[in-house]
């Protein structure tokens, strides 16, 4: 393995071409990367393709579950998908400051290395929080937007996973500042387009049910005797239009729409990311985390803090803040489902969604928001309990005995 | 004799248990003979599982399973797990599986011979609890040891073995309880275990698996699975997809996604409790709130509210409660009244978040304002100590109320005091939360209304900043701000801008300030073309309107194709073009046919041609089907104050209470001036012609009240 990643340092020095390129003009390097996807066999990438024919066979060793043929089949798909993350990450290296280890892009899966690797995202995301991140001419949006064309799943999530940073930057220079984000908006468009092209510009709605109907989970009564009554549609994300820029009035829009494919992703996502997201949403609702009235104390404090990178209140749409309370309700309640840990235990992101949750609470009843009262109120109390709540009972355990009869 | 000992022992076991468990007495017991572990449990420890295996063996007159059951047991229960798992490594426990299911299959006719086959029953089912509950411990030993995705496996198995068992699910009453217990608890582990595993799928078909098939599981261990099920799909972010077409039912209710199959089971669980079938659990609740707002269906969420048993809430918590619901479904008068009841001195008078929310209802209706007002005072005087941060909402809120209620206001005096204090409480609240968007726009509505229209550009202005442009509002404000200004130029610069940032389908209300803008700067044929483009994009709207378009971000702003048909007939009089005048007229009239605004244009087209008593005529229907109707008040005003002295007073009456219902109206003054002059009393018709003089300057093309 190791001689393979030697051998993906030496073409690093050619790399920087195309990705010198990438910096000029976006469409082309956007054809050089379907072109990759295409063929995988471009005179440049032949050295990491071989790195990538190599990185699999150990890959498929460690599952070593499925037949023959379904196996090769694997191979061909894992190795163009490898190439892919290798050269995203040769040319990332060329945008970031420090180097990136180099045992990343010799990983089995390099994107999900990339995902999971603290100390390179670390370095994207300070990129990102730079003031004069976003441009137009930003490198970094551009490995971002290029990076999420491509069709391996996990490099869009290492994009997604950078959403919260992006969206923390973002909406709060777009309305102080009247500075090109171009840079930004471009990633925003293209998750946007995703989710568009995913749906196929459908809403998403919801039939809710009422019980005087049978479910499959419950008989009634009067089965069928009124099926007329027409069931309540409720409509959670109305169908989407095509956007080729974001038009001031649709910005809620579209960060809404990225906020619901980063939801979708949301058990592959990191904690780290997570975690960041629950800071962003502290701030941009105004501050003021401790439901004991400490909202004006802390917002001086906030105010400081937030001060250095200009992230403050924000407008919240519902557009953006039903997206927002789902990705909170995850983090707050959901992601020790996914995550083995014990449920009682505090985690950091358990700790960061209560303080989000009950500054959007405070928030909304600053802004006399029925709907997000209600909302953020009972995430507040499901917080509240869950930390009160004692060891739960295991109710799968068998019950102690001295005498055991047969 | 035995059973007393038992209990005697149990007692402390159970509290020594945990701290040292190597002194705990414990007995084995079968075919009513007991024996003290103790010495099969130190061949345990020396690793003879043989040897132990037969002296129970011998002990009890057990054949081979059942010893290493025992065995497996009482090794679980000493909490040495890897040794009860060698134990139940010696089983074959598929053989034995397999060996089960002829003896059942008796069972399937049920009805002819349950009394011959019961004691048979009793023995097949002993010998299934028997190899059942090895398995489940095996699954618990694994789990413990971190093997989940074994324990999943074997947990499976257990599952499997007992729907092969029972063909048509667990019959009721005519299981033993231990195979039942058993058989709940594999059922309950096993969503767990794919849980632990990571693998979420398999997690959402144990799950179904658990609720959808006969188990005969008691109410409690069912109650726990759904809402297991349901906090997972709420909050897992794991996409389930629709069941199986296998369970759905015809003429049932089949969830599609994760939030309808969420909130379908916490339906299902909130209905048990009220049944008295389970134990009242207030997470389920709040589970449903929270999925139910998310979806905006608020009014569902009420009616789950009002079906909740009287003792659980505290009864102000519900009408609070009820109340953000029917508010939030713009259901405000039955908001309010739940209010009035939560904020009765009996009550609790002072509660700031209830006195907030219904200031905010009042704000929005100026026969309510008075009442608001004296809500928003309550509630600035209660945000004390932990509530203080909530003093600028309540100022908003009261600054809010008093402008609503200057509208209501009887005499001159009393509106200029209204709003002059209006005025003072939104700028105050704006010192105390400088950072409210929603304020800064309200205060730009309130200074424009009032005609400061520096003041109100500089509000419109700064909230468009802030805003980021996002905001259709804002924009509105500012073009119509400017055009008071009588700066068309600029004002048709900020539509365009607005329309470059809006999408086509939302174009609607900035395309009928722009024809407004070009009529007014007598540009009649641009104004014609855009009410040309207006028009087709209504028509277009209509044509695709569903229930699941886009909703338009001002959603009772959405121009009507009448409104438009009006705008037309009405700019086509002014051009004396009156055979389209009529024409627009007519569609108009197709769309609404009483309406005040019809008859207006008519009378106007009337009056433009000279027919004097048809104008009168069609002012006089307009005021009988709207009575406040200004602008016909002030054109009969009008009318009448060109017919001769004996008609003055009634002129001047109805142009006074046209202008106590409008103060702004410049028409009224100027009419009103009109007939000063005729009566002779020139101080006052100076006055009036001022006053009208003064207003034209500042006169919208819109009222500025229409974008709040």
């Amino acid at each position: 393995m190791s001689s393979s990643s030697s051998d993906d340092d030496s073409p690093a020095a050619v790399e920087p071409t195309p990705a010198e390129e990438t910096a000029v003009e976006k469409e082309p390097s956007l054809a050089e990367e379907t072109a990759v996807e295409e063929t995988a066999a471009t005179t440049e990438e032949t050295v990491p393709a071989i790195a990538a024919a190599a990185a699999p066979v150990i890959k498929t060793s460690s599952r070593a579950s499925g037949s023959g043929p379904v196996v090769r089949f694997d191979i061909s798909q894992s190795s163009s998908s490898t190439t892919i993350a290798q050269t995203a990450i040769e040319s990332l290296k060329s945008i970031l400051p420090n180097n990136i280890p180099s045992s990343l892009p010799s990983a089995p899966n390099p994107a999900l290395t990339l995902l999971h690797d603290l100390e390179t995202t670390a370095q994207i995301t300070a990129l990102l929080r730079r003031p004069s991140s976003g441009a137009g001419d930003d490198n970094l949006c551009r490995w971002l937007y290029d990076t999420f064309q491509s069709n391996n799943p996990d490099l869009k999530l290492v994009v997604l996973r950078f959403l919260p940073v992006l969206l923390g930057a973002y909406l709060s220079r777009v309305v102080s500042r009247r500075k090109s984000l171009a840079g930004f908006e471009a990633v925003l468009l293209s998750l946007y387009a995703h989710e568009t092209n995913r749906r196929a510009s459908q809403p998403l709605a919801v039939n809710i049910p009422d019980l005087t109907h049978p479910s499959i989970y419950h008989e009634s009564k009067s089965p069928l005797k009124n099926n007329a009554t027409a069931l309540n549609l409720a409509v959670i994300s109305p169908s989407l239009e095509p956007h080729g820029m974001v038009r001031s009035t649709k910005r809620a829009r579209i960060v809404g729409v990225a906020l619901e494919l980063y939801y979708t992703k949301i058990d592959k996502i990191p904690e780290t990311s997570k975690i960041e997201f629950c800071e962003f949403c502290r701030m941009w609702a105004g501050g003021g985390d401790d439901e004991n009235g400490g909202f004006k104390k802390e917002e001086a404090a906030e105010a400081e803090e937030a001060e250095e990178e200009g992230i403050g209140r924000i407008p919240l749409p519902w557009e953006i803040l039903q997206p927002v309370l789902r990705v909170l309700g995850h983090c707050l309640l959901g992601s020790n489902l996914i995550t083995k840990c014990k449920k009682n235990e505090s985690t950091p992101l358990f700790d960061a969604a209560i303080a989000a949750i009950r500054s959007l609470y405070l928030r909304s009843m600053h802004d006399i928001n029925p709907k997000a009262i209600l909302a953020t109120g009972s995430l507040v109390r499901l917080g509240n309990m869950a930390m009160e709540s004692a060891d739960e009972i295991d109710y799968t355990e068998i019950p102690f005995q001295t005498v055991i009869n047969l | 004799m035995t059973s007393t000992v038992d209990e005697d022992d149990r007692e402390p076991a159970m509290e020594s248990g945990e701290s040292d468990e190597g002194k705990v007495v414990r007995e084995v017991c079968a075919n009513g003979v007991c024996i003290k572990t103790t010495e099969v449990e130190a061949k345990l420890d020396e690793g003879n599982i043989q040897e132990a295996e037969s002296s129970l063996r011998e002990g009890l007159s057990l054949n081979f399973e059942e010893a290493r059951a025992l065995l497996g047991k009482l090794e679980y229960q000493r909490g040495n797990v890897e040794g009860a798992l060698r134990v139940f490594d010696g089983i074959d426990l598929q053989a034995a599986i397999q060996r089960l299911q002829p003896c059942v299959t008796e069972k399937t006719p049920p009805k002819k011979g349950r009394a011959r086959s019961e004691s048979q029953h009793a023995v097949s089912q002993h010998a299934a609890n028997l190899v059942l509950e090895a398995i489940y411990l095996k699954v618990k030993s694994l789990q413990k040891l971190g093997r989940v995705t074994e324990a999943a496996d074997e947990c499976t198995s257990v599952l499997d073995a007992v729907e092969k068992i029972f063909h048509q699910g667990i019959p009721d009453g005519q299981v033993d309880s231990r195979l039942q217990d058993t058989v709940s608890q594999a059922v309950e582990l096993l969503p767990e275990l794919w849980k632990q595993a990571g693998c979420f799928q398999e997690a959402i078909s144990a799950y179904r698996r658990a609720l959808l098939s006969q188990w005969n599981l008691n109410n409690e261990t069912c109650a726990r699975i759904q809402k297991g099920f349901a906090v997972f799909l709420l909050y897992s972010g794991v996409e389930a997809g629709p069941p199986s077409l296998a369970v759905q039912l015809e003429g049932s209710y089949v969830p599609k996604n994760n939030l309808e199959e969420a909130i379908l089971l916490l339906m299902v669980l909130v209905k048990k409790c009220y049944l008295g079938k389970i134990k009242w659990d207030p997470s389920v609740m709040e589970h449903l709130i929270f999925a139910l707002s998310l979806c905006s269906q608020t009014s569902v969420l009420a009616k789950q509210l009002e079906e909740v048993m009287p003792g659980v809430y505290h009864r102000v918590d519900r009408w609070k409660s009820l109340s953000l619901c029917y508010f939030a479904a713009g259901q405000n008068k039955v908001a309010l009244n739940l209010l009035r009841k939560s904020l009765h001195k009996h009550e609790q008078p002072d509660d700031v978040a209830a006195l907030l929310l219904a200031a905010k209802i009042c704000s929005e209706d100026p026969y309510l304002a008075a009442e608001g007002v004296g809500y928003a005072q309550r509630a600035m005087n209660n945000s004390i100590e932990n509530e203080e941060h909530l003093r600028g909402v309540g100022l908003r809120l009261l600054g809010l109320c008093l402008g609503k209620q200057a509208k209501m206001a009887s005499s001159d005096f009393e509106r200029s005091r209204l709003q002059s204090e209006a005025l003072k409480s939104l700028e105050a609240a704006s010192g105390l939360e400088s950072n409210n968007l929603d304020l800064m726009l309200e205060l730009g509505v309130q200074y424009s209304e009032y005609r400061n229209l520096n003041a109100a550009l500089q509000y419109a202005k700064k909230f468009i900043d802030e805003t980021g442009g996002s905001v259709l509002k804002g924009w509105q404000l500012l073009a119509l701000v400017l055009s008071a200004q009588k700066r068309f130029s600029e004002a048709e610069v900020v539509t365009d801008a607005a329309m470059d940032e809006t999408t086509k389908w939302e174009q609607g209300p900035l395309l009928r300030l722009k024809a407004k803008l070009k009529v007014s700067q007598s540009l009649h044929m641009d104004a014609i073309e855009t009410y040309r483009y207006l028009l087709a994009l209504v028509q277009a709207q209509k044509k695709s309107f569903g229930p699941l378009r886009i909703v338009p971000q001002v959603e009772d702003d959405k121009v009507n194709e009448f409104e438009v048909w009006n705008g037309l007939a009405n700019l086509y009089s002014s051009l004396s073009h009156w055979k389209d005048a009529e024409i627009c007229l007519g569609k108009a009239r197709e769309l609404k046919e009483f309406s005040p605004e019809v008859l207006h244009t008519e009378g106007l087209m009337c009056e433009g041609r000279e027919k004097i008593q048809e104008a009168l005529a069609a002012y006089i229907n307009a005021l009988l089907l709207e009575p406040s109707y200004v602008p016909c008040k002030v054109l009969i005003g009008a009318l009448w104050s060109k017919a001769g002295p004996d008609a003055l007073p009634i002129a001047r009456s109805l142009l006074s209470d046209a202008l106590r219902l409008d103060p702004t109206n410049r028409k009224a003054w100027f009419y009103l001036g009109v007939i000063h002059r005729d009566e002779g009393r020139m101080a006052d018709a100076i006055d009036c012609f001022q006053a009208a003089a003064m207003l034209e300057e500042s006169d919208p093309i819109e009222s500025f009240s229409s974008i709040l």
